[in-house]
This record gives C-alpha cells, sequence and structure tokens, in this order.
C-alpha cells in the first residue's frame, strides 16, 4: 500500500513537472512562437538536414529581423526523424509534449510523411510537407500543404526534357530507398507518354560495394542519357564503375539530387569535367526575377555562417526558394489571422497566397506584414513565384533545368512548364 | 556474355570481402568471440587513410594508417574491454552483446566527429584494362592481388611457423595449449593486431571501391564479412576465402541476370542454405568451444 502511495506521488510530480515545461500550449501568447523543423538529420538521408537548414535559417533572418510574428520572435526546433519513420513518430511524440509553443511545422519529409502527417493533422497543426508522394495530390489532411511538385510531376518534367533534347533511348537507375523511388512512376509513365523507348532500367540497393555488373548491363543497352535519383555514395559508385568500364553519356537528376552531398562523391566518382558536361538536375521551383528572389538571397548571405558551404549553392535555389516560401507564408497566415494557433490561421493560408481583386502583391515579409497591419489583404509572391493552392492545398508551377558549375550558383539551362506537364496527363 | 563478365566482378567483390573476413575468421576462431565491433575497426580504418588522403600523404602512408588504426583499437578492445568482461565470467552471447555496444559507440563517435557527413574518397583508379570480355582497372587489380597476397601471407603463418602452429593449438584446445606452456598472452596480442591491421585493410578497400566514406562503412559492409567467415568455418582462412568468393560470384551473377536488388538476398540465401544443410560449417568451432580466449 505504502509502495502505491510513493508511486503515486512519483508519478504526480513527474506529471506536473511535465505540465509545466509544455508551456501554454500551441494558442500561447507569449514568448517565441515555436515552429518545427522535422526532417532526416542523421542517418542515411541525412542529406536532407542541409537543405532544411537553408530555407530554416534565412527564412526565421527575414521574419526575426523585420520584428517577429505577432511582435514575437521565431524559434526553431528540430526534430531528428534519423531517417526512420518510427523514429520520426518518438521524436515527433516527445518534441510536441515538451515544447507548448508550436505553432507550424516545416516537413516532414517522404521518409516520415507516411506516419506523421495524421499526427499533426489530428494536433490542427498546419505543416508545409516537402513529401512528394502522390498519396497528397488529394489528401484530406485539412492542414497539410505542399508547394512542391507531386513525385509524378518532376518525373514528367523529366520526360519531356528527354525529349526537347532528342533523346530516343534513355535508362533509368534508381535507389530501391523509399526517398529515390518517389519519382520513378511518373518518370516511366513520362517517357511512355512522349515515346521515349525505355532501354534499361537497373534498381540500386543502396550502400553496397559494387554495382559493376548493373553498370555493365546497362552500357550494354547503349542508352543515350540516364535519368536518376539515388544516394550519394550510391551514385558515386554506380557512376565511378560505369566510368570505369566505359564511358559517361548525360545524366538528368531528379529533384532529389541537388545537394553537396549527392555532388560532392558524384563529382569524385566521374571527374569534374564529366560532371559539368553531362549532370543536369530538373528541380521544382520556377525560375523567376523578383523581390522575392533579392530578398531570400540577402537572407541567405546574413545567415550564411550557418550553412552548408558554398554559400552560393543555396542562392537561388529553387528547392531553398519553395521551402522559403513556405516558412514566409505560415508567418503571413499567423499575422493575417492574427494568430498562432493553427486551428485558427490555417484557414488564412489560402488567404494571404492567392490572387484576388483588390489585393495587394507583397514579396517580402516585412511588406506583407505592413501591408496587414495597413489593413489590406496582401497575395504573397514568393522567390518561387505565386504559390496557387488547389483545393487540396497543393500548388507547383514550373520546373526548372539546371546545371551545376563547381563554386557557383546553379544556371538555369532550361524550364518545363506547368501546362505542360498537366497537357501529358490528358 | 555480362554473366561471363560478372565472373570478373565478382572476383573483385570476393576480393573486398576475403579480406575482412580472414581477419576476423582468424580472431574468431581464436578468442571465440563474435567481434561486431570488427565493423568499427573497419570504419576506423578507412577514416584513417582518409585523414591521410586529405593531409595529401602518400597512398602508402595512409595504408599503414589504416593498418594501424584497426590494429590498435582492435588490440586495444581485445585487451582492455573485452578481457575485463571475459575475467568477469561473461559468455560467448554476453560477449557479443558487448562487442555489438562497442560497435555502435565507434559508429557514432566517428558519425559525430566526422559532422554525420559523407566525404568524397578520392584514390587513384588507375586505367581500366580489357582482357576478352573481361574488364578491370588497375585498382581492381590491385585489390584483387592484396587479398591473395594476404591469403598467402597467412596460411604460411598459420602451417609454417611456430606461431603459427601455437595459434592452431590454442585455437583448437586453449587449456591443453596453456599447460604445454604456449605464451598465450603473446599469442593474443599478436591475433588482434593481426585480424584489427586485415580491419582496416578491409575499411580501407571498401571505400577505395566505393568511391565514399562515413561512418557507416563498417556496419554496412561488416554482415558480408560475418557471411563469409560463418560459411567458410570459423577460424579457417581457406574456408574464409572460398565462401568470400561464392559471395561475390552469386551476388554479381544475379546481378547480371537483372536481379540487383536481389543480390545481397542471394548471398544471404547461400549462407542460410549452407547453415542448414551443413550446420557444422558454424557449429564446428563454436558448439564444441565454450571457453573465450581474450
Amino acid at each position: 500500500m505504502r509502495k502505491s502511495i510513493h508511486l503515486t506521488l512519483v508519478l504526480s510530480g513527474v506529471l506536473a513537472v511535465a505540465a509545466c515545461s509544455s508551456g501554454g500550449g500551441p494558442g500561447s501568447s507569449s514568448g517565441p512562437v515555436g515552429l518545427v523543423q522535422v526532417g532526416a538529420y542523421t542517418g542515411d538521408q541525412a542529406f536532407e538536414a542541409q537543405f532544411a537548414a537553408s530555407i530554416d535559417y534565412p527564412a526565421l533572418e527575414a521574419i526575426n529581423s523585420a520584428g517577429g510574428i505577432l511582435g514575437r520572435q521565431v524559434s526553431l526546433i528540430q526534430v531528428d526523424t534519423r531517417s526512420d519513420p518510427a523514429d520520426a513518430l518518438t521524436s515527433m511524440d516527445k518534441a510536441l509534449a515538451t515544447n507548448g509553443n508550436i505553432a507550424g511545422i516545416l516537413g516532414p519529409d517522404s521518409t516520415s510523411a507516411a506516419t506523421l502527417v495524421p499526427l499533426l493533422n489530428s494536433k490542427k497543426l498546419p505543416m508545409m510537407i516537402a513529401a512528394g508522394e502522390s498519396a497528397y495530390d488529394r489528401s484530406s489532411y485539412s492542414y497539410l500543404w505542399r508547394d512542391v511538385p507531386p513525385d509524378p510531376a518532376n518525373g514528367e518534367a523529366i520526360a519531356l526534357w528527354a525529349k526537347r533534347q532528342g533523346y530516343t533511348t534513355v535508362a533509368t537507375v534508381f535507389g530501391t530507398d523509399a526517398g529515390s523511388q518517389g519519382d520513378l512512376p511518373g518518370v516511366l509513365a513520362g517517357l511512355k507518354a512522349v515515346g521515349i523507348t525505355l532501354a534499361d532500367q537497373e534498381n540500386l540497393t543502396p550502400d553496397q560495394p559494387s554495382y559493376r555488373s548493373s553498370a555493365q548491363r546497362l552500357l550494354a543497352a547503349k542508352p543515350q542519357a540516364i535519368i536518376t535519383e539515388s544516394d550519394g555514395p550510391t551514385a558515386a559508385t554506380f557512376f565511378g564503375e560505369l566510368v570505369q568500364l566505359g564511358s559517361v553519356v548525360p545524366i538528368i537528376g531528379t529533384s532529389g539530387t541537388p545537394s553537396t552531398s549527392y555532388f560532392s562523391p558524384l563529382r569524385g566518382a566521374i571527374g569534374n569535367a564529366n560532371f559539368d558536361k553531362y549532370f543536369r538536375a530538373v528541380v521544382v521551383g520556377n525560375p523567376v526575377a523578383n523581390p522575392a528572389v533579392t530578398a531570400f538571397n540577402k537572407a541567405v548571405l546574413a545567415v550564411q555562417g550557418k550553412l552548408a558551404k558554398p554559400v552560393t549553392q543555396w542562392e537561388n535555389n529553387s528547392f531553398s526558394e519553395s521551402g522559403y516560401d513556405a516558412v514566409v507564408t505560415l508567418a503571413l497566415a499567423m499575422d493575417a489571422a492574427k494568430s498562432t494557433d493553427g486551428s485558427v490561421y490555417n484557414g488564412s493560408i489560402m488567404q494571404v497566397t492567392a490572387p484576388g481583386p483588390g489585393k495587394q502583391v507583397v514579396y517580402t515579409y516585412p511588406a506583407g506584414m505592413a501591408a496587414l497591419a495597413a489593413g489590406h489583404q496582401i497575395q504573397y509572391v514568393g522567390a518561387s513565384g505565386p504559390m496557387l493552392f488547389n483545393s487540396y492545398h497543393n500548388s507547383f508551377g514550373a520546373q526548372a533545368v539546371e546545371q551545376f558549375p563547381a563554386n557557383a550558383p546553379a544556371m538555369v539551362v532550361g524550364t518545363i512548364s506547368q501546362a505542360a506537364v498537366q497537357a501529358l496527363n490528358g | 556474355m555480362l554473366t561471363v563478365q560478372a565472373l570478373g566482378f565478382g572476383v573483385v567483390s570476393a576480393a573486398l570481402i576475403a579480406i575482412g573476413a580472414m581477419g576476423f575468421t582468424l580472431q574468431f576462431g581464436l578468442t571465440n568471440v563474435l567481434n561486431i565491433s570488427y565493423g568499427g575497426a573497419m570504419t576506423a580504418g578507412a577514416f584513417a587513410a582518409f585523414i591521410a588522403a586529405e593531409w595529401h600523404l602518400p597512398v602508402a602512408v595512409g595504408v599503414v594508417f589504416a593498418l594501424l588504426a584497426g590494429a590498435l583499437l582492435t588490440w586495444l578492445l581485445g585487451r582492455t574491454l573485452f578481457a575485463f568482461y571475459a575475467r568477469r565470467g561473461a559468455g560467448v552471447f554476453e560477449m557479443v552483446m558487448v562487442t555489438l555496444a562497442v560497435s555502435l559507440i565507434i559508429q557514432f563517435g566517428i558519425d559525430a566527429a566526422s559532422h554525420e557527413q559523407i566525404y568524397r574518397f578520392s584514390f587513384p583508379q588507375g586505367a581500366s584494362l580489357r582482357w576478352g570480355w573481361f574488364a578491370f582497372t588497375v585498382t581492381q587489380l590491385v585489390l584483387v592481388t592484396v587479398a591473395v597476397a594476404v591469403y598467402t601471407g597467412l596460411e604460411l603463418l598459420l602451417r609454417r611457423t611456430k606461431l603459427g602452429k601455437a595459434l592452431r593449438a590454442m585455437a583448437d584446445q586453449p587449456r591443453l595449449a596453456r599447460t604445454c606452456g604456449i605464451p598465450t598472452g603473446k599469442i593474443v596480442n599478436v591475433v588482434w593486431l593481426l585480424s584489427g591491421a586485415l580491419a582496416g585493410l578491409a575499411g580501407l578497400a571498401y571505400v577505395i571501391n566505393s568511391l565514399t566514406i562515413d561512418a557507416s562503412v563498417g556496419t554496412t559492409f561488416l554482415p558480408l564479412v560475418l557471411a563469409a567467415a560463418i560459411l567458410g568455418k570459423a577460424g579457417s582462412t581457406r574456408g574464409a576465402v572460398l565462401a568470400a568468393l561464392l559471395l561475390g560470384l552469386v551476388t554479381e551473377e544475379v546481378s547480371a541476370w537483372g536481379g540487383a536488388p536481389y543480390a545481397t538476398v542471394a548471398g544471404f540465401g547461400i549462407l542460410a542454405i549452407v547453415l542448414a544443410t551443413r550446420p557444422a560449417a558454424l557449429a564446428g568451432q563454436a558448439a564444441g568451444k565454450t571457453e573465450i580466449t581474450v
């Protein structure tokens, strides 16, 4: 009996401490506004953390230097999925239990969306997901928003680019991990739709000591180009062996490939000259020139000490720009709703991004904040262009084909419009 | 044609696996410790060579770094931590758990120290050479030659030297060996150092081939090394080499036939079949010997 009493007292104490540390809940009107960046900071998909940093720090710089959201500074809470959906759930549960100021979510990504989206939706936390899975094309999750194309759209844009280059025979090389497979169905469907022959399809189990047989089979198929996505080490091993066995042909990477942790091993494996000559990636986001791009690049430079080097890789980077726009949009929606409570400001996300008569177009967070304070309706047009969410909260525009010179910003060498992608689907 | 080419690829893969498997089986055969931290020693060796390369030191110095890092780490663990647990009466299973914990500590320690990044491992691959349907780089041929040299050296050591005889005696009958006056401490030292050096060399060989390096190199590679060592019967370098050859050839042939994602599955499938039909391959060593010698 005495033991039971002691146990009850201890548990009560623990619960009381937990309650105190949780703060005032999501509607809390004091202290910093918490935004959770959930993604893979460790594990085999850890390169995603580099992207996250290129989004978070410039966006926070832009918002906090303008005075924050509703006069409160924004703090970043990093939740590590460890590249594993089960670990992601545990980590997120812990973050939600110990942080009472969480107002919005940046992410989750492909590796953890399946487990985290239902949880976060039930908590009424607006999330700007970075997962391209088709499952979210017509999602019923009302707190889910996506400003990157669904995976098939990127694959279809790649097929369109291949067609535009005059290729009639290509091969695909994809990692078998979930993060790398997302674009493959779109690529295959797109190739079929544009009439390009698939000469060879290689699926690589990541982290094997050798892919020589796969490389030899690909060479025997004589493709004019290779469409690919995998993790960096797998790409380095495969393409390195491809060079050893024969020669390189043009390589088209998906939107999942541009990152230092992919480029660096691949450059080492095939050589800088081959990389510069043959590698292109079709990436999300419409390359635009507007004041939002200038503001984004300025914010990148302001926080360059926190970003992976070289910092030039993040300037004019479509993926980073889309993520940055997502953060600014959440912040403006909170300003418009005058609340950091997700259940209140969720409806304002559409309100601050959709065009409309009499709306003031703004390109930066300070401009948007000032316009809202002056009582205007706004449309935020970001560094990635206008964000036109459909009824399923999906927005994607044109996609850019980019070249990646060493020690220089990515160069846009072509664009694939949203209309062209949609036309492919009939 | 591709099937024939895959034989050449299989030999290269086998060489990578064999270097690690010979070191592992040597140590396992003598100490009876299923040392999971061997993967950590492979990673340490690979990173030591990577550091040498980053310092622009000659390739030979990088190889020495890898050998030393693997040898010293393994020897240190064997003579201190594993010996401590053995003295406290840890059995075979408990020791596996200890080595697993050590393996995780090494992996995540290196992960933290390397800022959780994947690095390019630049190593000169040499020219591509073609002999009929077979294609190799100079470096791949060097790796195969190294594997053959290691095998030959170990066979000579085990069969032609006093040290080798003492080592085999200890592996078969440790108590009897001690009562016969064999300096067991000295032999154990040699085995930890030798197997550790081979672990470092195997880690280096792996990253030379894969061209990238991160903290998970050893743990990624370890299952293949373990499979070859177990398949070839613990303690037998010849068995380890033959098993590595079988694994290398099977995985590459399965890849050549279009089943790249199933290549590893096929390799481990063979291991499962052999263990089911010839359990002596594993039990031959472990069942008759429960004593840990560290």
